[in-house]
């Protein structure tokens, strides 16, 4: 095991201070994450936040301005990708054409130098593990995008490498594929004892198969924790209005009689305590759309009056699309139940003041 | 689209160009075949048929010598193009920029005057009171003798006429290579080296190919060049041809030169076409959005 200097057990894999400058462009900002060994950690942000950079400085396609990356207390920051001993999945696969399914699993382990009966045995692995009978001899534009896709993740895993680094390679298959990948990956995580950095935009994807999730936006880590406690309690608004659907609603804390009164509606909850202003403080609210509780509207309830305008079935869930007062728009998530609420009715709704987030507005 | 107006297209796309074709292309084509087999004397075509030119071709040891020779100027100029070729594409694909059309374009600034015009220009260049040998005549240096009315200033030549046509063809290939694929490799752990050997070379084989002739089958048939510098040891089968049409007036011996030359290139397509797999080169395949 490798210590560190100050004799505490050092992380697998560790990012310090990574910072990555494109000329007046800032894509990474001093930014720190330590990574276990069995862990499968999402790098959750929006499009243009620095997270395929992050994972280009990692995987050592690019290097970073500022900062240290540590692989097992090894300094790795200067080495060049084929050096680091890593297996890398694309979002467009990037198989390689002129290359048979066999070759293309082979081609890490030859880059490699391993020796040949090592090779045969990985191919078998991997053919068994990914399921790929009967894909070997065949050339990757004669696959379908599901077979090409774990073809890739074949050629990430054969090597057995110190980590994986997965770019978003879910985002070109269709929404069923992508459900069943999804617990395929987590599964091969689990099985081969590796780490998995996995990036992507989706935070369902970040949330349904990472142990812990960061959350990246305009360059800076804005969040990183177990998923669930970044799902019930985001640390900051952005955190809140990008994992999970929520709404938002603007309102202002009175200190007095702490309480917070939304702007457009009648309606107001307790609450302990919003940050460190004093006095009367403009807040933001958010909602998670499973969390609001749906009453039938009569005279003097103290929720949002509002009107179902549309229901939408998915599944065992049901979105009810709620019109408000303030022509506002609002979904509601219920579990279905025997008879969904008609087009038209009438409702209060409500929520449970210590399931909701409250930040101050406007920083 | 009504029936009408689809076969009305098929008209105008594929009667019209084939009927261009058959005129110009394969007329001529057979004009020239049935001269190979006719005779020319005092420069007059005798209609009898006769494979006296092919005799001809098969037992004079000089027209063999001028097809070797051709041959080995080809091969030469064309591996000698594709060599200096991918590091210039490369070089603008990769670090062109916004550049890298008008770079591409400027390959092309030569083909704005005529051939003639180029090779005198290199006459200039290369002869023995050229600017390269004069620089070095008066710096009191000993003037540099291969590039004076030789194989050698052909060869010079023939690179420079053709290059451009060998950069454009590969660049257009690297344009369209996915270099994202040379990521891929570096992170399933291969060298600079591999990358280029296993990734970059292999796709971009096809268009090199295409490249190389088209470099090697006009360098093949090349008449001019070798006639303003190739000097005394310098005449190539090209030029030799335009000699029988022009000088000698041997027209039917000229015609069945030309049609060796055509089986003899058409023979080269086809070898190298079979190293051709669009399917295989990237084009086709995923990755591309």
């Amino acid at each position: 095991m490798n210590q560190s200097q100050n004799g505490a057990e050092a992380p697998y894999i560790r990012i310090a201070n990574i910072s990555r400058q494109y000329g007046q462009v800032r894509a990474l900002h001093d930014l720190s994450i330590d990574i276990d060994k069995h862990e499968f950690i999402a790098i959750l942000g929006p499009s243009g936040s620095g997270k395929s950079t992050l994972l280009r400085l990692i995987a050592g396609l690019d290097r970073p301005t500022a900062g240290r990356i540590f692989f097992d207390g090894v300094d790795v920051t200067d080495l060049p990708p084929h050096k680091r001993g890593i297996g890398m999945v694309f979002q467009e696969f990037l198989l390689f054409p002129h290359r048979t399914v066999r070759e293309n699993l082979a081609f890490p382990l030859r880059m490699t130098n391993q020796p040949p009966q090592m090779i045969l045995e990985r191919l078998d692995w991997a053919e068994a593990i990914l399921s790929l009978n009967g894909l070997m001899d065949r050339y990757p534009n004669q696959l379908s995008g599901g077979q090409q896709q774990r073809v890739a993740l074949g050629r990430g895993l054969v090597t057995h490498p110190t980590l994986l680094l997965l770019d978003e390679p879910l985002a070109n298959l269709d929404r069923e594929l992508r459900n069943e990948m999804e617990v395929e990956i987590r599964r091969y995580q689990k099985q081969l004892g590796i780490p998995f950095v996995y990036v992507t935009h989706n935070q369902e994807e970040a949330l349904s198969m990472s142990d812990r999730v960061a959350v990246i936006n305009g360059g800076k880590l804005e969040a990183l924790g177990e998923r669930q406690l970044i799902y019930d309690h985001p640390p900051t608004p952005f955190v809140a209005r990008f994992v999970g659907k929520s709404t938002r609603f603007d309102g202002a804390f009175d200190a007095a009689s702490k309480k917070v009164d939304l702007q457009r509606y009648n309606y107001s909850f307790p609450y302990e305590e919003v940050a460190e202003r004093k006095g009367n403080a403009r807040v933001e609210v958010f909602v998670k759309n499973e969390r609001f509780e749906l009453l039938p509207s009569r005279s003097g309830s103290a929720g949002i009056p509002c009107t179902v305008a549309d229901v939408v079935l998915r599944g065992p869930f049901v979105e009810y699309i709620l019109e408000t007062e303030a022509d506002e728009r609002i979904i509601a998530v219920q579990p279905k139940r025997e008879e969904p609420l008609a087009l038209g009715t009438k409702l209060s709704l409500s929520w449970n003041p210590s399931q909701c987030h409250v930040f101050p507005a406007g920083r | 689209m009504s029936e009408a107006e689809n076969r009305l297209n098929r008209r105008l796309f594929l009667h019209i160009p084939t009927v261009f074709l058959v005129i110009f292309f394969v007329l001529p084509l057979i004009a020239l075949v049935v001269l190979s087999f006719w005779q020319t004397e005092n420069y007059k075509i005798v209609r009898e048929w006769t494979a006296m030119n092919y005799v001809t071709l098969a037992t004079e040891p000089a027209y063999f010598i001028f097809f070797i020779r051709s041959l080995f100027m080809a091969i030469f100029v064309s591996v000698f193009s594709v060599v200096v070729s991918w590091p210039i594409a490369f070089f603008i694909v990769r670090h062109g920029g916004r550049y890298k059309l008008i770079l591409s374009l400027l390959l092309a600034v030569p083909f704005l005057s005529g051939e003639v015009l180029r090779l005198i220009a290199l006459q200039g260049m290369l002869g023995p009171t050229g600017l390269v040998n004069g620089v070095l005549l008066k710096l009191g240096a000993a003037p540099l003798r291969f590039i004076m009315y030789s194989n050698s200033a052909t060869f010079i030549a023939l690179v420079y006429l053709y290059l451009p046509m060998v950069v454009t063809t590969v660049y257009l290939s690297l344009l369209n290579f996915d270099f994202r694929l040379a990521s891929a490799a570096s992170a399933c752990g291969a060298n600079r080296f591999r990358i280029f050997s296993e990734i970059v070379w292999p796709l971009n084989l096809s268009g090199t190919i295409v490249g190389f002739l088209l470099c090697f089958i006009p360098t093949l048939s090349a008449a001019l060049a070798p006639r303003f510098l190739g000097g005394p040891n310098g005449v190539l089968y090209g030029m030799s041809i335009a000699q029988q049409f022009g000088e000698s007036g041997t027209w039917a011996l000229g015609a069945a030169m030309g049609v060796v030359l055509f089986l003899f290139s058409m023979l080269v397509l086809g070898v190298f076409s079979l190293g051709i797999d669009l399917r295989r080169t990237g084009f086709t395949g995923m990755g591309r959005q």
